[in-house]
């Protein structure tokens, strides 16, 4: 790869030691690939793997051994940075069945890795949906590791971000550049398959959960292919968007797509196609919405024992339709329900009320951490309105400990309030 | 036999194995158990099969950003494939090929998935970037 001054200076080791081995990993990434030159960035958004990744037992080990090297002389980052969820909020990780001895282990882990990286600069957001603090502009290059932001970006605001992990972003943070490849290229940007929605369903009918679905059911279509989505209303809000980028984005690996009539580089089909002719086109129909529910949801009988809610954060939105059903009412003693969203909206939900009713109904409502990856340790039936946090809850070796329920945000208020799911059942 | 050429992330010599090939997208953190090396991903078309010690053929990554570190998990398990043969490179598979050392090419101009069968014997030189299948599953 071609270096400029600056950046050999930083892979010789005048800048320290970390900042060397940043480079080298940003090189070897870049070679792999087949980069010819480093791109400057303006921002990056963290995944520490100490913060996140299951921070005890041997795996908190090894999460702290990943980044050691890296980070153990670094002072500064060379660009604005905000962070992921911590993996768990320790006054809620017992309801959440995890040991003393656990909590313990991740208070060591989880805090000295905030602490480090809060003393570095980085502003402590602690989301998957670090647009509520930066937002992306037309053209700039970025290095984000969140696969929701990395799509929300690329999409919305036509910024150009790889699907990057924890360590480049880090790296990239630390000098400043990643690799020139990929849809940091314009070439790699145009969309290659077309979707469209089948006469049997409607957009504007369309719950959370649907959106979820028609997401899944696309990813399965598309696989690694960039989809251009046709027909999605203008209209189409921050929650909703949220749920149709959270799915394609885990399902598909894809870190770009376009919607016709949206996202700044689709202003037509054309437009989207770059010139280029669609591999393929896919319709969407109400047998493929019914076959994605029936694959988010893996339990059979009815009963549930934990509503997990906020993968990714919960916005307003979803947090005044739990208010909807539950105001004035008692969750079922059998049920324990966590919700989570960002600080700055759990601040705003206070402030509206929606916080003392899901509180006083019985709920849990906390801020910053990571449901989908903590939930993984219950026993028994999870409903959840997130088929991102499907992926997890059933995935790992759950086996027959843990079964999940898919639905509305909505279904899963009111399944709080019976212990039985009440949402669709496929 | 057959030789396919793609690009490798790394020199790291040439290694064999038995191939264990999927056409469905492969994720690591979630969909693969990092204890066993087993694809627990619901609805996957290898759910069930272990990757351990294989040469897992596949047509890309897909999953989270933790994607690499469920890499990194499962390689210092022990229960890593001895090397990855992909369609195209995902950056987080690259990178988690990078950090564990792991033998990786990908990029042919073949359909590799289509190529190669679950059980064949497969010789991954990763100085020229080549696969070769020595022994056809019979």
């Amino acid at each position: 790869m071609q270096l400029n001054k600056e950046q050999e200076d930083l892979l010789s080791g005048k800048e320290g030691h970390g900042a060397q081995k940043a480079m080298e990993i940003l090189v070897a990434m870049g070679e792999a690939q087949g980069a010819e030159r480093m791109v400057e960035i303006s921002y990056a958004h963290l995944m520490p793997p100490d913060l996140m990744f299951f921070p005890y037992g041997r795996q908190g080990k090894w999460a702290h051994e990943m980044t050691e090297d890296l980070t153990k002389d670094i002072k500064r980052l060379r660009v604005p940075a905000t962070v992921e969820p911590q993996f768990c909020d320790l006054c809620i990780a017992k309801d959440l069945q995890y040991p003393d001895s656990i909590v313990e282990e991740m208070r060591d882990i989880q805090a000295t890795a905030m602490e480090f990286y809060e003393e570095l600069g980085v502003i402590p957001t602690y989301t998957a949906l670090p647009f509520y603090y930066y937002q992306g502009k037309l053209g700039e290059h970025v290095s984000i590791s969140e696969s929701i932001a990395t799509l929300w970006f690329n999409t919305m605001f036509g910024s150009r971000c790889e699907r990057d992990d924890g360590v480049k972003s880090l790296a990239a943070a630390i000098t400043g550049c990643v690799p020139l490849e990929g849809v940091h290229l314009t070439e790699n940007r145009h969309g290659e398959v077309i979707i469209r929605l089948a006469e049997d369903l409607d957009f504007t009918e369309f719950n959370d959960a649907d959106w979820d679905a028609f997401s899944l059911a696309t990813s399965r279509k598309c696989k690694d292919k960039r989809p251009v989505f046709l027909g999605i209303p203008p209209t189409i809000g921050v929650t909703d968007l949220k749920h149709l980028l959270a799915v394609i984005a885990v399902e598909s690996g894809l870190a770009l797509m376009h919607m016709v009539g949206i996202t700044p580089e689709a202003p037509t089909l054309e437009a989207a196609l770059a010139g280029n002719k669609p591999l393929d086109e896919f319709v969407i129909g109400k047998q493929d919405l019914g076959e994605a529910y029936q694959l988010a949801n893996t339990a059979t009988g009815s009963d549930i024992d934990f509503i997990l809610l906020g993968c990714p954060h919960l916005t307003l939105r979803e947090l005044r339709e739990m208010t909807e059903v539950l105001e004035g009412k008692s969750i079922h003693s059998n049920v324990k329900l966590v919700a989570v969203t960002t600080r700055m909206l759990l601040q705003q939900a206070e402030d509206m009320g929606y916080a003392d009713v899901i509180r006083d109904a019985g709920g849990i409502l906390t801020n910053d951490m990571c449901i989908a990856f903590a939930g993984t340790q219950v026993t028994g039936t999870i409903a959840t309105n997130s088929i991102k946090a499907v992926f997890f809850y059933a995935g790992f070796s759950s086996g027959a400990k843990r079964k999940v329920r898919f639905g509305s945000t909505k279904d899963c208020a009111r399944s709080a309030l019976t212990g039985k799911w009440e949402g669709r059942s496929e | 036999m057959a030789i396919f050429r793609g690009r490798s992330v790394a020199k790291m010599g040439t290694i064999e194995g038995k191939a264990l090939v999927t056409r469905d997208l492969v994720a690591f953190w979630a969909g693969t158990d990092w204890e066993t090396g087993e694809i627990v991903e619901i609805g996957h078309e290898a759910r069930g099969k272990n990757m351990a010690g294989k040469i897992l053929v596949f047509p890309k990554g897909k999953g989270g950003a933790g994607e690499t570190f469920g890499y990194y998990y499962l390689a210092r398990s022990g229960k890593a494939p001895r090397a990855m043969v992909c369609q195209s490179g995902l950056g987080q598979t690259v990178a988690g090929a990078l950090l564990t050392k792991t033998p990786m090419v990908y990029g042919f101009a073949e359909d590799i998935v289509n190529a190669i069968t679950t059980g064949d014997t497969v010789r991954v030189d990763t100085d020229k970037g080549e696969v070769e299948v020595v022994k056809r599953e019979s």
